[in-house]
């Protein structure tokens, strides 16, 4: 309990400091003034997306070979986790686009892969809830999970190859090509305060998880009784 | 200052889908240790 | 090799089914002709125009058709209760799944190309002169739904509102192939045609990767 109650307060901690840093000590961009700082939250929470989206996949590996429940309580919680921040990443986009380049959206690589990647996992999670059995439900969930991350890269490349040729505004560049050395240090620091956060949620959510496996097996020996 | 406005709303928001986010995990985990603790008593009660 | 000629002999199974009765391959084309229909009315199709934006549309008219198409795909296995007959007929449950993709590439191929003269003749755009190269990347691309279609409809067919299911899994899951093979066909349908390597070999490799996908992970997709 006590354990909960100070990771929780040093990931709070992590992410004031990462937010003060965003507005106080991160230069003031050139061009963009201070809007562009929303990108220290926006980038952030798209890296971590995918880290919690690639935690779903080895899960999904790791379920349809060794068919440890465990596997598939992490695998939706890091589905779930990550679809939070792939939703905060595509709302604070034109968020961020608007005042900067007079336009909502733009259909470059990252933000349409995104999307795309957040259609993949809404279908995820959705498809979990169409199949009632639980162990069935683990592995078709896991199959598509699998299916879904390796098409991951072939998206990203077919959107980057043949959609980037039309006029998009720049979006600084490649995240860290050509970023002054503050920001670059600050956008580390915010990217591990997105980490931390959502490791936090993540323990939550796979708890929860692993309730509702417990919750299960009691349901059963009563019925069985 | 539109700026400003944009910056806080983006940050106010993004920490807003956390906060909504964490909160409904720990709703869905309360309500499932009752949902537990009901089950198990009447586990009790019919054995 | 008896993945081969299992693969035959259920590939045989499949067009003999089908073309018993045509109905899949009826029913899809009169939906793409629906669709084309259709998307006719949602611009004007001036001759520049339509070849910027029809093989888009005829693309994505053959998505759709595709991810009605491949429902019945394992969904009939299931309600005639086949599947594990199926399963036990064959050494690598691999074949299952090499034939019955291989018979959703012939009738999406087949689909696709009758449906491209009556799109030229619609859309006022010439292509006797790319057919051949047509041909080509509407192989690669149907090879490609047909693929990841065949893997994710043994998926939607164990879930309920499978109608819906497969759609919404497969849609989003083949914007490479909707981008790339649109990109190619506005190359072919151009002006000045060109052939788009690029797009080609992306599409080749869309198909390899799934392929191989499908074959390491075929068999737990039929799981009892």
């Amino acid at each position: 309990m006590w354990r909960r109650l100070i990771g929780g307060l040093a990931v709070l901690a992590l992410v004031g400091a990462a937010a003060y840093a965003s507005f106080y000590i991160a230069p003031e961009e050139r061009t963009m003034g201070l809007v562009q700082r929303i990108f220290y939250l926006h980038a952030a929470c798209g890296l971590t997306m995918f880290t919690g989206f690639f935690i779903c996949f080895c899960s999904n590996i790791a379920y349809v070979f060794w068919r440890n429940p465990k596997s598939d309580a992490l695998a939706v919680s890091a589905a779930e986790v990550g679809l939070v921040f792939s939703t905060v990443n595509l709302v604070t986009g034109p968020i961020w686009a608007h005042p900067a380049w007079g336009i909502w959206w733009t259909w470059d690589a990252r933000l349409t892969s995104a999307f795309v990647l957040w259609l993949l996992y809404i279908a995820y999670l959705l498809l979990r809830t169409l199949v009632e059995e639980p162990e069935r439900r683990a592995l078709l969930s896991a199959l598509f999970g699998i299916f879904a991350f390796l098409d991951v890269p072939l998206v990203y490349g077919s959107i980057r190859w043949w959609r980037t040729q039309h006029p998009q505004p720049v979006l600084m560049g490649g995240a860290g090509s050509g970023l002054e050395p503050t920001m670059l240090k600050v956008f580390f620091f915010s990217i591990l305060a997105m980490h931390a956060l959502m490791v936090l949620l993540l323990v939550d959510r796979y708890g929860l998880e692993k309730m509702r496996g417990e919750a299960e097996i009691v349901r059963r020996e009563l019925e069985a009784a | 200052m539109k700026n400003l406005d944009s910056l806080f709303a983006a940050y106010l928001i993004g920490w807003g889908i956390f906060f909504v986010y964490y909160l409904t995990v720990a709703r869905r985990t309360s309500a499932l240790k009752t949902e537990i603790e009901r089950l198990k008593n009447s586990q009790h009660r019919s054995s | 090799m008896s993945v081969l000629s299992n693969t035959t002999a259920l590939l045989g199974k499949e067009l003999r089914t089908e073309f018993r009765s045509r109905e899949l391959l009826t029913t899809t084309i009169v939906f793409i002709l629906i669709v084309l229909v259709l998307f006719s009315f949602t611009f004007d199709p001036t001759a520049g125009e339509s070849r910027r934006f029809g093989p888009g549309l005829l693309w994505l008219a053959f998505l759709f058709a595709a991810s009605l198409m491949l429902q019945p795909c394992f969904l009939r296995e299931l309600n005639n209760d086949t599947l594990s007959a199926l399963r036990l007929s064959v050494s690598d449950p691999f074949a299952i799944f090499l034939a019955k993709l291989t018979a959703n590439t012939i009738f999406l191929l087949l689909t696709e190309l009758l449906l491209l003269p009556i799109f030229a003749i619609l859309y006022n755009i010439p292509i006797a002169a790319v057919f051949g190269q047509l041909v080509l990347v509407f192989f690669l691309g149907s090879l490609g739904v047909a693929t990841a279609g065949t893997a994710l409809s043994a998926i939607s067919a164990q879930a309920r509102m499978r109608e819906l299911m497969l759609p919404l899994l497969l849609l989003p899951l083949l914007t490479p192939v909707l981008v790339a093979s649109t990109e190619v066909t506005i190359g072919l349908l151009d002006r000045q045609p060109f052939v788009q390597w690029k797009g080609v070999g992306f599409l080749a490799v869309f198909d390899i990767v799934f392929l191989t996908a499908l074959w390491i992970f075929g068999e737990y997709l039929l799981e009892e």
